[in-house]
C-alpha cells in the first residue's frame, strides 16, 4: 500500500466533510460571471443573495443550454420528446399517492407489525465480496427560473460496488430531466426548444473507491437509535435510514430493528399501500415538518421491510423536492 | 471528480456553468475542512469560481486540483488578514468510532488521536495530508495545489506522515477519551 493510500486510510474516517451535505449554490454561474466582470479583487468575503437555489436568469438561454449540456452529457433523449433536436423534455414528477391521504393513523403499531412479519430478502441467500447498490436520485441541485416558479433537475443513477474495506468502484450516470410540475416542463421546453443538439454520447467512467471504514449497522436498538439520529426527530431519522440503506446491504434482523426504532419516534404517520416511482408496491410512512413546510416520506417493501425510497416534498403546495430510489441492493463477486 | 471541458476557445458560459455544477460541492467541502462554517465555505467557493471564470483559459481539463489551488491561495489571504485569530476546525462525523483496521499500524489509533495529532502539525504538513487523505488527490495533483514539484510533494508527504505518526505516539492517553473540539491553526 502506497503512502498516499495509507494516508487516505488513516485520515478518511476523520474527514469533517466526508458526510457533509452541501447545499445548492447560493448564486448562479451567470451571477458569478457578472461579478467577475465588475470587480477586480476576489480575496474579500462577500455576502450574497440568500437564495439557496441555483438560479438561471430568464433569457440567458446560452447559460441554460450550457447547463443542460453539462448536466446531461450522455445524449439520452427521453421517449416523450415532442420537440426537435436539442429540446429539453423529460417527465413531470407527481407525488406518490397514499392509501391514507387524509387523517393517516399513527405509524408506530403498523411499523411494529411489519417488523414482526418481514421475510428474507434475495440478497440474504447470496454471497460475494462486494455489496452492490443501484440508486436513482433527483432534486439536488434544482435549477430555477429567475421568477422562482419553474424548476428542472436531472435525475442521476449510481451503481456502487464496495468491499468490506470500502474499496470498490462507482459509476455515476446523469439521466433525464424531471420537473416538479407541468408548468416547469412547459417553461423549460419553450425556453430551450431552439437550442443546439446535446453532446455526443459518453460512456461514464468507473470511479475507484478508496478504503474507508464501513461498520455494518447493528440490530441493537440503542446503537441504531444513535446511528439514525432519532433524537433529532423523524425528519433526520428518515434521512439517516435512507443513507444507511444506500450504504449497506441490510440484513433482516437489522431491518426489523430499524422498523421498531422508527415505530418509537413520535411524528410518523402511516400512509398504507403505495406504488413507488419505480413501480414497486410498498408501504409508506410520512412525517410532516410544518415549521419547514416539508414532508419526509419513507417507502418500505411490504415483504422484506427493505427501504425502497425516500422522498422530500413541500407541503404547500404539495410538490416533490427530492427523491432517492434504491433500485437494487445485492452481493456479488464481480464489479461491473 | 473531474469534468470534461472543451478547448480554451470554447470556454464560454456553457462551459463555466458545467464546471460550476460539477465541482461546486467539492470546492465547498474543501472549505468545510478548513473553515468553521458552511456560509464561509460557500462564499469561498463562489470566489474560487469567479477566479476560474476570469482565468478560464488557464483552467486545465482536470480542473479540481487547479480550483483547490485557487481556494488555498484565497484562504491564505483571508487568514493573513485575520492574523492572530484562531480558526476553529469543524469536528463532525463523531459517530466514527475507530479507524479502519485492515491496513497496518496506522490504524490502531482512535479518531480523536488522529485529529489531535493532525492539529499540532505545521500548516504545510496538514495541507499535504488533507489533500491526499481528504481531497483524495494524487501526489502529483497535490503538488499542483501546493505549487511544487511532484518529487517535493512526495517528500513532504513522507515527512508529514512521519511527523503525524510521531505526534500520535506522543499524544497522552487522555486524548483517546476526549474528542478535540477546536484547534488553533498556525498562521501560514
Amino acid at each position: 500500500m502506497s503512502g498516499a493510500e495509507r494516508t487516505r486510510t488513516l485520515l478518511g474516517p476523520v474527514d469533517p466533510a466526508r458526510t457533509a451535505v452541501v447545499a445548492p449554490p447560493l448564486v448562479s454561474a451567470r451571477e458569478l460571471i457578472n461579478r467577475a466582470g465588475t470587480t477586480e479583487t476576489v480575496a474579500g468575503r462577500r455576502r450574497v443573495h440568500p437564495n439557496r437555489r441555483l438560479v438561471l436568469a430568464a433569457g440567458t438561454l446560452a447559460v441554460a443550454a450550457g447547463a443542460v449540456a453539462a448536466l446531461q452529457p450522455f445524449g439520452r433523449r427521453p421517449p416523450d420528446v415532442p420537440g426537435g433536436t436539442g429540446s429539453i423534455a423529460g417527465t413531470v414528477l407527481v407525488p406518490v399517492s397514499y392509501q391514507f391521504d387524509t387523517d393517516p393513523p399513527e405509524a408506530g403499531p403498523h411499523l411494529r407489525a411489519l417488523a414482526g412479519k418481514i421475510k428474507d430478502a434475495d440478497h440474504e441467500h447470496l454471497g460475494g465480496r462486494y455489496t452492490y447498490h443501484h440508486t436513482k436520485v433527483w432534486g439536488d441541485p434544482v435549477m430555477t427560473s429567475a421568477d422562482g416558479r419553474h424548476q428542472v433537475a436531472f435525475a442521476g443513477e449510481t451503481k456502487v460496488w464496495q468491499a468490506a474495506d470500502g474499496t470498490g468502484s462507482q459509476i455515476n450516470t446523469q439521466v433525464e430531466p424531471q420537473y416538479p410540475d407541468q408548468e416547469s416542463r412547459d417553461y423549460w421546453q419553450r425556453e430551450l426548444a431552439s437550442r443546439p443538439a446535446l453532446g455526443a454520447a459518453v460512456t461514464p467512467a468507473p470511479v475507484p473507491l478508496p478504503p474507508m471504514e464501513l461498520t455494518p449497522p447493528s440490530a441493537d436498538p440503542s446503537r441504531l437509535r444513535e446511528l439514525l439520529k432519532v433524537e433529532l426527530g423523524p425528519g433526520a431519522a428518515s434521512k439517516e435510514v435512507s443513507t444507511l440503506y444506500q450504504r449497506f446491504v441490510v440484513p433482516r434482523a437489522v431491518r426489523a430493528a430499524i422498523l421498531r426504532v422508527l415505530a418509537d419516534v413520535p411524528g410518523f404517520r402511516w400512509r398504507g399501500q403505495v406504488t413507488d416511482r419505480a413501480g414497486r408496491d410498498g408501504v409508506a410512512v410520512t412525517f410532516d415538518d410544518r415549521e419547514h413546510d416539508a414532508q419526509s416520506l419513507l417507502i418500505f417493501d411490504p415483504t422484506t421491510g427493505e427501504l425502497l425510497a425516500h422522498e422530500r416534498l413541500t407541503l404547500s403546495p404539495v410538490r416533490i423536492s427530492a427523491y432517492q430510489l434504491i433500485l437494487e441492493a445485492a452481493r456479488t463477486d464481480r464489479m461491473g | 471528480m473531474g469534468v470534461r471541458v472543451g478547448p480554451p476557445e470554447k470556454r464560454g458560459e456553457g462551459w463555466f456553468t458545467g464546471l460550476y455544477a460539477a465541482e461546486y460541492a467539492n470546492v465547498v467541502r474543501y472549505g468545510l475542512r478548513r473553515l468553521a462554517d458552511a456560509d464561509a465555505s460557500a462564499e469561498l467557493a463562489q470566489e474560487v469560481f469567479v477566479v476560474a471564470w476570469r482565468r478560464r483559459d488557464e483552467v486545465p481539463d482536470r480542473s479540481l486540483p487547479w480550483l483547490y489551488g485557487v481556494a488555498r491561495r484565497l484562504l491564505a489571504n483571508h487568514w493573513r488578514s485575520r492574523r492572530g485569530v484562531p480558526d476553529v476546525l469543524p469536528i463532525t462525523g463523531a459517530d466514527l468510532a475507530r479507524v479502519a483496521s485492515s491496513s497496518g499500524a496506522d490504524t490502531t489509533v482512535g479518531v480523536a488521536d488522529v485529529r489531535a495529532a493532525l492539529a499540532v502539525l505545521g500548516e504545510l504538513d496538514q495541507e499535504i495530508l488533507r489533500l491526499i487523505g481528504w481531497e483524495e488527490l494524487t501526489v502529483s495533483e497535490a503538488a499542483h495545489v501546493i505549487g511544487c514539484t511532484r518529487a517535493t510533494a512526495a517528500v513532504r508527504l513522507h515527512r508529514a506522515r512521519r511527523r503525524l505518526a510521531a505526534a500520535m505516539s506522543e499524544r497522552p492517553a487522555q486524548s483517546r477519551h476526549r474528542p478535540v473540539l477546536a484547534a488553533t491553526r498556525e498562521e501560514l
